[in-house]
């Protein structure tokens, strides 16, 4: 449902808070009017601009899938000032919300085709919003096996714990990997960073689609890995963030030559991204 | 499409009345620059200007503009938005700026999503052109497709010629004004007016000082990216003072930002914003894609000859001058353009 009134938020509330890492929190969020809430319409890998009324508001991707239910999660680091007044905040606490912003993943394209994920840090939680879509009751069957490839800085920073160990493992037909980046007391896992992993893993490209989320550095690295086990282009798909004030293609500044990842984006295939500058 | 004329006698009388019926911005001469303001009557408006330091994109995104104000205590929240535009007169404006102003409508009139603050200001505006009558040494509008006396974009456009302004009616929002007051807009006989008016164009058009050409520069573009020229020293020079981004009938971009009183009361701003600034694309986490004056120059200088193009077929620069006259560092769009020609040519 695109926002009618464009730059203005709708009042929603948090109804829930959970502590993720140290610096990371995950917060679900209700919109007041339960109209809004009930034809909000996103889809997986859409974000949304939050508002912290008295600091400004933020670009966060929507990290639930809308086969979950009729609320929003939003995983947030802290890393700036609005992030750190999100920080500050209880439940019950009032914040603005607008949006859905965004293409979203192909999920269509994706039917019938096993799915890799690879995610770095943080950049777990915008495809989040898809694994949980493809592994809901109503889709899981649309889907051959998913596969997920997640990497931590440490143990502390590894993100949706519950749902890495034991909700998507339990359902059928996943595979779960994670590492963190150096040893650790407890940790079992896997160690080192997650671009040799992938090649340790070495998912085969046939009749496979890749998501990769990360930092820049992750996706440049990364998307390295794929070309060289044998992906084409168009079977990685990825999503970029940058720096927005409208969401709306018209403050200017996350442009990537002519494209704004706003509007045009997030979610990119490596073959579109070849289209573009490297200046993200 | 009909014309009139105005005496010059009866300019004064026009700008009062529409200072009463309408908000009526023109051009004014503050201390040290000429730029547009609402004006209360002909007695603050500028007639004889060649183009105005500022230019009157501000009639359609004000530098700073609230999109709504707020109550908010931490469990309750509302949102007052303010509202719509006003009627309003923007007089005297220059065919290179109003040419800028259609460069604005894809932007803030975009299918997917609109923008009502802008929109509201332009559906509730009329737009008075003014022709020049003078070339500067630093104008370059041909070159971008536009003219001295070109009627695009405008209502009304009004000429001068001799104790005349030859006004020619071009859009219904025009013919609409010119019958309200058709005391002041005479019906007379304007076909040497006419004439007067094309031998005039005619005449400036040979004065222009720069030549530019843009035949091929985008599609040269389009495949060089990467180009060792924008590390060049004449890049280098940038200050990233952005004052390129504030004279621009063009640049569009923003920032938005709370302004709070500390009362639980505030409004939420935007405000004018310059892609020059390192903080522009600065992330939280501390990444940055156009971390340096390199990256940041061809992104301003690719937007105006290639990106607004892709995305809206229009060229993002109008010669209006204002960025060549105001640098501090002597950045000069229209040697950039030529230069980008003749090296990517060569690369």
């Amino acid at each position: 449902m695109p926002n009618p009134t464009a730059l203005t938020p709708y009042p929603a509330t948090i109804t829930k808070i959970d502590v993720e890492a140290g610096d990371t929190k995950t917060f679900t969020v209700v919109f007041d009017d339960p109209e809004i809430m009930e034809n909000f319409g996103n889809q997986p890998g859409q974000v949304c601009m939050l508002s912290a009324f008295g600091e400004g508001e933020s670009t966060i991707s929507i990290t639930s899938s809308p086969t979950r239910g009729k609320f929003l999660e939003f995983c947030v680091r802290r890393v700036g000032r609005l992030t750190s007044v999100l920080h500050q905040m209880e439940v019950g606490q009032k914040i603005g919300v607008r949006g859905p912003y965004g293409n979203g993943f192909p999920y269509e394209m994706m039917k019938g085709k096993d799915l890799f994920f690879i995610g770095g840090g943080s950049a777990l939680a915008p495809i989040r919003s898809l694994i949980d879509y493809v592994l809901s009751d109503q889709y899981r069957s649309d889907y051959g096996r998913v596969e997920i490839l997640y990497g931590a800085r440490s143990m502390d920073d590894v993100l949706f714990k519950s749902d890495l160990a034991e909700r998507w493992p339990a359902i059928q037909n996943t595979k779960i990997y994670t590492t963190i980046d150096r040893p650790e007391e407890g940790w079992n896992g896997h160690v080192g960073f997650v671009p040799p992993f992938i090649e340790e893993v070495a998912p085969t490209p046939e009749n496979k689609i890749v998501i990769l989320a990360g930092p820049p550095i992750l996706i440049k690295l990364g998307l390295a890995v794929m070309e060289k086990l044998g992906f084409k282009d168009e079977q990685i798909i990825t999503t970029l963030e940058m720096r927005m004030k409208c969401c709306l293609g018209k403050c200017g500044r996350c442009n990537v030559g002519s494209k704004f990842i706003c509007v045009d984006g997030p979610v990119f295939s490596l073959a579109q991204l070849k289209e573009m500058p490297p200046e993200y | 499409m009909e014309s009139r004329v105005v005496n010059k006698g009866q300019i004064s009388e026009l700008l009062d009345k529409l200072a009463k019926d309408y908000n009526l911005f023109a051009p004014v001469k503050d201390e040290t620059m000429t730029l547009f303001r609402r004006v209360s009557g002909a007695q603050d408006v500028l007639l004889d200007y060649n183009n105005s330091d500022i230019s009157p994109k501000g009639c359609f995104l004000p530098q700073n503009e609230k999109t709504f104000s707020y109550m908010y205590t931490g469990d309750s929240l509302e949102i007052n938005k303010p509202e719509g535009a006003q009627k309003t007169v923007l007089f005297g404006a220059r065919p290179c700026d109003i040419k800028a102003v259609l460069t604005f409508d894809p932007v803030f009139e975009g299918v997917k999503f609109g923008d009502e603050y802008y929109s509201s200001k332009r559906e509730n505006s009329i737009i008075i052109g003014l022709s020049c009558t003078k070339v500067l040494s630093t104008c370059f509008c041909y070159a971008m497709g536009g003219g001295p006396c070109d009627i695009t974009g405008s209502d009304l456009l009004l000429t001068e010629i001799g104790d005349k302004y030859y006004v020619e009616v071009i859009t219904e929002k025009g013919q609409a004004l010119v019958d309200a007051y058709s005391q002041i807009f005479a019906k007379q006989d304007t076909a040497q007016l006419a004439k007067d008016k094309d031998e005039l164009a005619k005449k400036l058009s040979g004065e222009f000082v720069r030549k530019v050409d843009l035949t091929g520069v985008k599609e040269l573009m389009d495949n060089n990216f990467e180009l060792p020229y924008w590390s060049g020293d004449d890049q280098k020079k940038c200050i990233s003072c952005g004052i390129c981004t504030y004279v621009c009938p063009t640049c569009h971009c923003f920032d938005i930002f709370d302004y709070t009183t500390g009362d639980f009361t505030g409004d939420r701003i935007r405000c004018w914003d310059s892609c020059m600034y390192p903080e522009y694309t600065l992330e939280a986490g501390g990444h940055n894609p156009r971390p340096t004056r390199k990256e940041r120059i061809r992104n301003r200088f690719m937007h105006k000859i290639k990106y607004h193009l892709d995305r809206y077929n229009m060229v993002g620069c109008v010669g209006c001058g204002r960025c060549v006259i105001k640098c501090p560092v002597n950045i000069d769009i229209t040697k950039i353009i030529n230069d980008l020609k003749e090296v990517a040519q060569n690369a």
